[in-house]
């Protein structure tokens, strides 16, 4: 809200500059958002929260001012007839003039509580240089002297008013109703406007001539050729208003006045004020105003109790001073039992409940007099939500395997959340800021493969980088953990042992993060269709499951798909992603007794055995856990050997065999029995050859 | 090298020796310099000994003291020489220390994760729980039970963000108290606020509630230096009997000083939330400048920081509350903004670049 300073002192005589001014307000509830110097005047912009339509005048403004210095305000309502800029000297007033009666009937009162018009014989012409001044300062463009009276009278009072051709009404006569339907108007921007039946509308004997609170229309606008207006000063219901504005996407001085709350009393005051102007400026001769009004404004008393002041602030507030605020702010304030009973005026449409009077007792009083004090503790703090430390867990262990942390945003384009869908559909946005943003992510790889992109054109090679956070699905939300990584597998080192990432590499950190959570995952080749298959490529991907929980996947992602963020085509990435909820919803891992330490030592035995390349580790591993005798206690892979020495179609592979019995030493003798019928077994089922 | 000459005398002959000894780094020249000064012949002090053994009776006794105390300065000063040269050999199979070790590979953290479990840390330590709940909400709890009905004009302060098609919520355990319908809502819009997540505890807890609720929000606000249509958000709740605004004071001052150090102090200026009556838009002093002024606060000495004030009657009575038995405060606050002020940062969008560059000055 733009406001002159000297606009603001035809209400209140503060001499303190604009500059104090504006510090002062805006630790009392009007921040100042921009300050102008104009000579001796003085712009000052004020951010108006959206429970002060009051403040959205001069005299809104003015009023603030004299309760924070403790000055003399002059009303409105006393001001009519009052010295301004171009005010005549004090004379007689022109003699009513024999201007024909308007008919006006309010048929919605509901949304039009108040109507006053006036009929008045204008000259068109510009405004003087006083006026347009003014309005040109606080960003209306001046018109015509009568065009510019109702934006004036709207600066200054706060109070929209609208002047129609009266010529141009049939009847002639003012009907304030709902529109009808298939109606439409063509609003003084030059659009025809449709509306329907919940749109209020000024009209004539005939057809709609402006839609109430929002804007005139074009037949009707008072233009160079007008000799009689119609002037209107009326109320109109917020919600009404607020919803015909969207509805229609039309915005005016006037619909944000009205949809926030006009004041109900001010209408014949702001009439007055135009007609005195009309006079002022020689643009025309009104006739009397016409006040219908149907709805009488009925401000219900608050209680307020002194006690309850202090028991919501926390500082004591004087009675003296709390009727101070109250009374200066123009707040009726009777005595009641424990504190007073407020009425509040007609302007203070923000006042429902005694908070509402205490925010104002407050703020005048001012919140630099708050002491710091601390809640009392009643009860123990109930827990926190069990993800955030399971997260917590989990960050630790990428971090340590050398992933830092990225956070994306959570919409990202539909062309590179597609392959990550599966089956499902997109959870798109109905009204996205831009194609970047115009689905939530299904995963959290593609917001992942996008920095690696970023990294890679800002000259980095070896890049790992997890994100922790929601994926999104018709299902639902998931929090999960996702991890890319290119280049080398360890840091670059003097000593050598440069090698590129590999699927075991991620793999590894995958395992870690479920043994975190106390899970064996397992890994089976992609189902088709599945998001793996999709995106990772053939040979190099793998479906994670938990029990038979599908918990993520694993692998190198297609080049298509980094080709599709900017990466180049020789880069190889590793991703993963893994939902959380479903490894521990708790972030606990269940407690387990611990088991005594083995009294006895245990036997190790290595062999080698030749397989068709073609079976897995894990069917391998199967094979001998089904068959194995009880004293097996591990086995595990320590070598996989392809190449010189073995045939085609075959492999090495070397496995450790670890033997142990609870109750005594195991011999040599049984040692090599169980290792024999390891080999047996393997040689029976699998065609496996000891080496 | 020095050509013996034991006519020279016993000082200046200890002069010599000196100015050897200072030009031997090595033990061969060591060897080499012990065997012309102390060999059993040919060396200098086997010379002084025979220019002794050959002198008159009254000459002896002088020459021999003076050979005497040469003798012993050159075998010292040898034997320590020997000392400090064998401390500095490297032994068998010795290292370069000085070559650059094999680091593990540390991730970074991210500056925000960084704020968000500080902020969480810090409330824990004040007796809050930590809530974090879910991102798409229903109309009910994202607006109306925060006192913004429809076409309530404060929902135009928050541009919503809105799902094509409305995802069905996943059955949990219904509010029991307030007003809150029954039946889960269709999930329309992408929270604005976690204030959402508070209505929730409420719905299904007695007061007293002493809460946090962390995580990301969403607007429809277009990428600038300052915006970012995801951003994250920390929002407090406190409720009891006789919680005042006097109370919050306390509670942020608290929590400005665990999050920028000692010496803070905090400002309320009077503002406007659908929620919260009366509300106070909060500042900090400036934290670069100490109140002096400086471009960061615009000069003014304080910065903006949150937006608070003591809950709205009518969300207690959404939330089943009784607000003449109880009051509370609120408060919510970006993060990204804590971490623009506190680390100087001055591109918001940096913070979900993700470029390493960045990250890795935040530390491991
Ligand atoms: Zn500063």
């Amino acid at each position: 809200m733009k406001v002159l300073l000297s606009w603001v002192r035809e209400f209140v005589d503060i001499d303190e500059p604009a500059e104090a001014i504006g510090r002062t307000l805006s630790l009392r509830g009007l921040a100042l958002e921009g300050l102008e110097p104009m000579g001796d005047d003085a712009l000052m912009d004020f951010d108006v929260t959206a429970n002060r339509p009051d403040c959205m005048s001069m005299a809104g403004v003015a009023r603030e001012i004299a309760v924070v210095y403790g000055l003399p305000f002059r009303a409105p309502s006393m001001r009519v007839g009052a010295a301004g800029p171009g005010a005549p000297d004090a004379g007689a007033p022109a003699p009513p003039s024999p201007l024909p009666a308007m008919p006006i009937t309010i048929e919605s009162p509901d949304l039009c509580a108040r109507y006053v018009g006036a009929v008045a014989d204008v000259t068109i012409a510009p405004s003087p240089a006083w006026m347009a001044d003014r309005l040109s300062a606080c960003g209306v463009r001046p018109i015509s002297n009568v065009v510019d009276i109702t934006n004036y009278v709207l600066l200054e009072l706060g109070q929209p008013l609208h002047a129609f051709d009266h010529a141009r009404l049939a009847g002639p006569a003012i009907v304030v109703r709902r529109a009808r339907p298939g109606e439409s108007l063509t609003t003084l921007d030059g659009r025809p406007r449709r509306l329907t039946s919940d749109m209020l509308v000024i009209a004539d004997a005939e057809r709609p001539s402006a839609i109430g609170g929002v804007m005139g229309g074009a037949d009707s606008e008072v233009s160079s050729g007008t000799r009689r207006i119609v002037l209107e000063s009326a109320w109109f219901k917020p919600q009404s208003v607020r919803a015909t504005s969207r509805a229609l996407a039309l915005r005016t001085e006037a619909s944000m006045r009205f949809e926030r709350g006009a004041d109900p009393t001010i209408q014949a005051v702001a009439m007055a004020r135009a007609c005195e102007l009309l006079a002022q400026l020689g643009a025309g001769t009104p006739g009397p105003a016409i006040d219908v009004h149907p709805v009488p404004h009925q401000p219900t008393p608050l209680h307020l109790a002194h006690a309850r002041v202090q028991g919501l602030l926390g500082m004591p507030v004087p009675a003296d001073e709390v009727r101070r605020i109250l009374a200066a702010l123009g707040f009726e304030v009777a005595p009641a039992p424990g504190g007073w009973s407020v009425v509040a005026p007609g302007w203070r449409v923000d006042m429902h409940r005694d908070v509402d009077l205490i925010e104002e007792v407050g703020r005048h009083h001012g919140f630099e007099h708050l002491p710091a004090t601390f809640p009392g503790v009643e009860q123990a703090p109930a827990p926190s939500d069990p993800r955030i430390a399971r997260d917590a867990r989990a960050r630790k262990v990428a971090l340590a395997a050398g992933f830092s942390e990225a956070i994306s945003f959570a919409f990202i384009e539909a062309r590179h959340a597609g392959p990550f869908q599966g089956d499902e559909a997109a959870v798109a946005l109905a009204n996205p800021l831009s194609e970047k943003f115009a689905v939530m992510r299904p995963s959290l790889v593609p917001g992942l493969v996008e920095a690696v992109s970023h990294n890679r054109r800002h000259g980095r090679r070896d890049i790992q980088l997890f994100e922790i956070g929601t994926r999104f699905s018709p299902r639902g939300e998931m929090r999960a953990i996702g991890l890319a990584w290119t280049g080398l597998a360890t840091p670059d080192h003097w000593s050598g042992g440069r090698r590129d990432v590999d699927f075991y590499d991620m793999k590894g950190v995958v395992e870690q993060l479920a043994s975190l959570f106390d899970v064996e995952l397992t890994a089976h080749p992609p189902a088709a269709g599945s998001v793996a298959a999709a995106v990772l490529v053939p040979g190099r991907a793998a479906a994670l499951t938990s029990g038979d929980r599908c918990v993520g996947w694993l692998g190198q992602l297609q080049p298509a798909i980094g080709d599709a963020h900017d990466l180049p085509a020789s880069d190889i990435v590793y991703v993963a992603e893994c939902d959380l909820d479903p490894l521990s919803p708790t972030g606990i891992a269940p407690a387990r007794m611990t088991t005594p330490l083995p009294r006895f030592p245990a036997a190790v035995r290595d062999i080698a055995m030749l397989l068709d390349e073609s079976l897995s580790a894990a069917t391998v591993r199967g094979t001998i856990r089904s068959n194995a005798p009880a004293t097996l206690v591990s086995v595990t892979e320590f070598d996989r050997y392809l190449g010189k020495g073995i045939p085609d179609g075959k492999v090495s592979l070397a496995l450790r065999l670890t033997f142990q019995a609870v109750d005594r030493t195991l011999t040599d003798g049984e040692v090599e029995a169980a290792t024999t019928a390891v080999v047996e077994v393997l040689a029976k089922k699998l065609g496996a050859v000891r080496r | 090298m020095t050509t013996m000459d034991p006519s020279v005398g016993t000082d200046r002959a200890r002069a010599l020796f000196d100015e050897e000894l200072a030009g031997v780094t090595s033990a061969a020249a060591l060897q080499d310099l012990r065997n012309r000064w102390m060999a059993r012949s040919g060396s200098w002090v086997a010379a002084f000994m025979e220019l002794v053994a050959s002198a008159p009776p009254d000459q002896k006794r002088a020459l021999g003291r003076g050979a005497n105390t040469l003798k012993k300065h050159v075998e010292a000063a040898l034997a320590e020489r020997e000392a400090a040269l064998a401390a500095t050999r490297r032994p068998a199979g010795a290292v370069d220390i000085t070559l650059p070790g094999r680091a593990p590979r540390l991730g970074c953290r991210h500056p925000l994760s960084l704020i968000r479990e500080e902020i969480g840390a810090i409330f824990s330590r004040l007796g809050y729980q930590v809530l974090e709940g879910p991102e798409i909400e229903d109309d009910y709890h994202n607006f109306e039970a925060l006192n913004m009905p429809a076409d309530h004009p404060a929902r135009d302060m928050q541009d919503t963000l809105y799902l094509e098609t409305p995802l069905t919520p996943a059955a949990g355990d219904p509010p029991t108290r307030g007003l809150a319908p029954r039946a889960p809502q269709p999930l329309t819009l992408l929270r604005t606020h976690t204030s959402a997540m508070q209505i929730r505890q409420m719905e299904r807890h007695d007061p007293p509630v002493r809460l946090v609720a962390i995580g990301p929000v969403y607007r429809r606000d277009s990428l600038d230096l300052t915006h970012t249509p995801m951003f994250h958000q920390v929002e407090g709740l406190v409720v009891g009997r006789g919680v005042t605004l006097a109370d919050l004071k306390g509670t942020l001052l608290s929590m400005a000083t665990a999050l920028f150090g000692p010496g803070q102090d905090v400002r309320f200026r009077p503002s406007f939330f659908p929620y919260t009556e009366p509300s106070a838009e909060v500042d900090i002093r400036c934290i670069r400048c100490n109140g002096g002024g400086c471009p960061m606060c615009k000069r003014t000495g304080w910065l903006e920081i949150l937006g608070s004030g003591m809950v709205h009657p009518a969300v207690f009575e959404y939330v089943g509350y009784d607000p003449d038995e109880v009051t509370g405060f609120a408060f919510g606050m970006g993060i990204e903004r804590v971490a623009l002020l506190k680390w100087g940062v001055e591109d918001i969008r940096l913070f979900y670049e993700n470029d390493l560059r960045f990250l890795e000055q935040f530390g491991r």
